[in-house]
């Protein structure tokens, strides 16, 4: 069934100027109003974070208004997840995410944790310094079809080898794919380590993840 | 660094055709260590093995110029373990600065740091005191002061994402937080002067001026550089390998006079964003090339940079960013030798 086209530049507009207040207010307007919750993810939270990820790439946004947006398209996730777990919606696929062993650093895997969830997928957030085992037990509890491994330090990049090696042997590596990026990570050493994919910005991660699950419109 | 080579970058930084032209790196750790065969940790806490890695790089490779020249430092930890950050340590990992505030109203209750106290600081002192009469018995003499920049340590303080986010949030305290980290980096860097009257340079590094907008720059980087480099001194050296297109054509009302830039722009590019007011530091791609490529690969990519800038002025040829870790004696070997052959 084809879902009616609404009108949700004001989200749009306030996602993209990371306006959070207006855009949650904006948000509850359009439900309130009768605009559906997968609705609002398709038609309006998820263009606006294309557009500001495209006004990255282009230079005209820097990591604040990229940080900005993103938190939010989270405060509106507050209020939408409850009414998505209510009406038996999926999200786009449940990914994990968490910066490797070793390595402390957070601002690129927040980046994409949060223009994921502007995507549409479901994102659990392991956090920092995540050993190896913490992943495969987060892919063991729930469902899970994405992994996002994150590395800043050249010297924290054997981690990843690791980890995904640790998916091998706990016999549940078929199970997801595996995406990786970070400061010091290429598509060759990506694909070295046997990562299914790689993303150079955390923009980028929104489509590769889509590719990955097969989901690409 | 010796008498010569400060004349050579000095000479270089006021905009003298230099034949050959000079070549420079950032050395620190990892790269140092690793390249002598010791643990990171090792380094940081063994005077004679800091002292033994700088000297090794000096025999090995006496035709360049390492900068700062003896860095006496403990990587990111530094500057913020004055704030109360706690330093954690690996063996032969980079060490981390824990964050200290919580969220932007925390700054309210921060204090500016006793430089000749606090944290870490009087280690670095103590250090180079130690080793001074050795470093000047081999010829070469403490030039520079150094620090992070003041979005550099703020970040480490609130950890980064926070501290993005809370220029957009809370600006009036960000702008509290930064004017306390500039009040100590002023501090911190007239106390070096005072302790060794050889310096002549500053050397600030700040990746967080790279991820703001030119609007941004302008309001919570631009002015806070200017006050940390305002000294009467010769070089004044500013690091900062993210993206520097919104930032380069601010750089020169801070007094910087030396830049060391990443690999997302070329030489071409930042001359013309800088109005070639600014000596350049670049700009052979760190990790692909000198780490990972072939002696080839670092002939023909120094080559191609080369050959690819009309006005030769102002520049002092490096990898685009500090030395990279691992990279290999002959690789930089290679890029020295191809600079004096084109140069000469």
């Amino acid at each position: 069934m084809e879902l009616p086209v609404h009108d949700l530049s004001a989200l749009q507009k306030a996602v993209i100027e990371g306006e959070v207040s207006a855009a949650v207010s904006a948000a509850q307007g359009a439900l309130d109003a009768g605009v559906l919750p997968v609705e609002l993810i398709g038609q309006g939270i998820g263009p606006a974070m294309a557009e500001v990820g495209k006004l990255f790439e282009e230079g005209e946004y820097f990591v604040p208004e990229l940080l900005m947006a993103a938190r939010a398209t989270k405060e509106i996730f507050v209020i939408l997840r409850p009414l998505l777990a209510q009406s038996g919606e999926e999200p786009m696929a449940h990914v994990v995410l968490g910066t490797v062993q070793g390595d402390l650093h957070d601002i690129g895997k927040n980046l994409v944790a949060a223009m994921l969830e502007g995507g549409g997928f479901e994102v659990t957030d392991l956090g920092v310094d995540v050993p190896p085992e913490k992943f495969v037990e987060a892919v063991k509890k729930k469902p899970v079809q994405i992994v996002g491994l994150s590395a800043l330090l050249t010297t924290t990049m054997p981690a990843m080898k690791n980890t995904i090696e640790a998916f091998r042997t706990a016999g549940i590596r078929d199970q997801v794919k595996i995406m990786v990026g970070g400061a010091p990570v290429t598509r060759s050493y990506a694909e070295s380590i046997g990562a299914d994919g790689y993303s150079e910005t955390a923009a980028a991660s929104v489509e590769l993840a889509r590719q990955l699950t097969g989901t690409l419109g | 660094m010796n008498d010569q080579q400060w004349n050579t970058l000095s000479s270089a930084v006021r905009g003298e055709m230099l034949r050959p032209l000079p070549t420079a790196f950032i050395i620190d750790s990892p790269w140092l260590p690793n390249w002598t065969g010791h643990k990171i940790l090792d380094y940081f806490t063994d005077e004679r093995i800091f002292l033994e890695d700088n000297l090794k790089a000096i025999r090995i490779f006496p035709e360049t110029i390492f900068l700062p020249g003896f860095w006496s430092e403990y990587g990111m930890c530094t500057e913020p373990s004055a704030f109360g950050s706690v330093s954690m340590w690996g063996e032969d990992d980079f060490p981390f600065a824990k964050k200290v505030l919580r969220s932007p109203a925390e700054v309210e209750r921060l204090e500016k740091p006793d430089v000749h106290k606090h944290g870490l600081l009087p280690f670095v002192i103590k250090r180079l005191q130690h080793l001074q009469p050795e470093i000047e018995a081999a010829g070469h003499r403490i030039r520079f002061a150094v620090a992070r920049g003041p979005l550099n340590i703020a970040s480490f303080l609130m950890g980064t994402p926070e501290f993005l986010e809370a220029i957009k949030t809370d600006p009036e305290l960000m702008h509290q937080l930064l004017t306390i980290v500039t009040d100590f980096l002023v501090d911190w860097i007239a106390y070096q002067r005072e302790v060794f009257p050889s310096i002549d340079g500053i050397l600030l590094l700040d990746d967080i001026v790279g991820f703001v907008s030119r609007r941004d720059c302008e309001k919570f980087a631009v002015p806070y550089l200017k006050r940390a480099f305002d000294a009467d001194v010769t070089v004044k050296f500013f690091h900062n390998d993210a993206p520097n297109k919104a930032s380069a054509p601010l750089l020169e009302q801070t007094g910087i006079n030396l830049l060391n830039f990443g690999i997302q722009h070329t030489l071409t590019e930042m001359k013309s964003w800088t109005n070639n007011k600014i000596a350049l530091l670049g700009n052979v791609p760190p990790r692909d090339v000198l780490a990972e490529g072939t002696p080839e690969d670092v002939r023909r990519s120094t080559t191609e940079m080369l050959n690819a800038l009309e006005d030769r002025s102002r520049l002092i040829v490096s990898c685009g960013g500090g030395m990279p870790p691992h990279a290999p004696t002959e690789n930089i070997k290679a890029l020295i030798s191809t600079v004096e052959e084109l140069t000469r």
